[in-house]
């Protein structure tokens, strides 16, 4: 097992609440299913890192920066929250406070990313101003389509579903960062990967407390065992 | 007991201390209205280190500290996180 996976797992993968009914479940799906599909996921990225660097310019760090620049922008977060509230009725929404507020601070972070993401691009010369970025195909584009939107929902349309999606994929993002942050030696990106990991690691713990709290029948263990995999077919088809 | 406390610089706000701390029925962790509506731990009721569930789903390292010594338990550290369902599931599968 690669060190940096290893590290994840004893800070934030195994340290479990006392007494929380369905994490024996959740233990059992990480060391039965998901720690194949990290493994898997973190030697792609340290692989794909790797190659960048030995290149011997920073031209796929420009690449890799403004290929994701939709991808971290508020749009996402608009499609991923309003796809959480769609199935509350519109006027049930105000008794969803949690939901609420939690949407209000994924918007917020999602403009502070997007502002950051901006600044980084400019401060490296990879664009002259925000316009030039809004001109850039390539940072109005995804390799997948619509990832947040429906397309994805369906199959995650059951909330634990959706804990699950959390918990697997979100881990991938924690590590591809941990790989970045590892490898690349350059303070501004580095700064901008440090400023996500925490947000990335919000949406992890989110899938980790709702499968150990609420994943306790072999009912309510279903979605999560179906969508995981679902995921591990998906990455491994696209190898 | 030693009791909890958040630490601001570190801590993000998501309320995911929150929300489990709420599941539990303790009510620990609540939004204070005074200065500036933040995240704080109630120490007469909070019970760590018995309970540990905010320590297991925060995300912001270093953000919750051991009030009287100033240690960070976020992520929870060995001696304090007991691996208690690691020792269960290892039993289990002997």
């Amino acid at each position: 097992m690669h060190p940096l996976l290893e590290q994840f797992l004893e800070k934030w993968v195994w340290p479990t609440a006392p007494g929380a009914r369905g994490a024996a479940f959740r233990l059992r799906i990480t060391e039965e299913k998901c720690l194949k599909g990290w493994e898997i996921a973190l030697q792609r990225s340290l692989a794909e890192i790797e190659k960048g660097l030995a290149s011997g310019n920073d031209d796929w760090q420009r690449r890799v920066a403004l290929g994701g620049y939709a991808g971290e922008g508020v749009q996402m977060s608009i499609k991923q929250m309003s796809a959480q509230l769609l199935s509350v009725d519109l006027t049930e929404q105000e008794h969803y406070i949690d939901l609420q507020r939690m949407r209000a601070r994924q918007v917020w972070d999602e403009c502070k990313h997007s502002k950051l993401h901006a600044e980084v691009l400019m401060a490296k010369g990879w664009i002259k101003d925000e316009r030039e970025l809004l001109h850039n195909a390539a940072a109005h584009t995804q390799p997948l389509p619509a990832y947040f939107g429906l397309s994805m929902m369906f199959p995650h349309i059951h909330p634990l579903a959706r804990a699950a999606q959390h918990y697997f994929v979100e881990a991938i993002a924690c590590l591809g960062i941990a790989a970045y942050i590892h490898l690349v030696d350059d303070p501004m990106v580095r700064h901008e990967h440090l400023s996500q990991r925490d947000e990335e690691l919000m949406h992890f713990m989110e899938g980790k407390y709702k499968i150990d709290t609420y994943c306790t029948t072999l009912e309510n263990q279903k979605p999560v065992e179906d969508t995981l995999d679902f995921l591990l077919h998906r990455l491994r088809v696209s190898l | 007991m030693p009791t909890l406390k958040i630490n601001h610089e570190r801590c993000t706000q998501c309320r995911m201390c929150y929300v489990a701390c709420r599941e539990l029925n303790l009510n620990a962790v609540h939004v204070a209205l005074e200065p500036l509506h933040r995240l704080e731990i109630d120490p007469h009721k909070c019970t760590y280190p018995v309970c540990t569930v905010c320590l297991a789903y925060c995300p912001a390292e270093g953000s919750i500290v051991e009030a009287e010594s100033g240690r960070w338990v976020v992520p929870p550290p060995a001696d304090v996180h007991r691996w208690w369902l690691k020792k269960e599931l290892s039993a289990f599968s002997r």
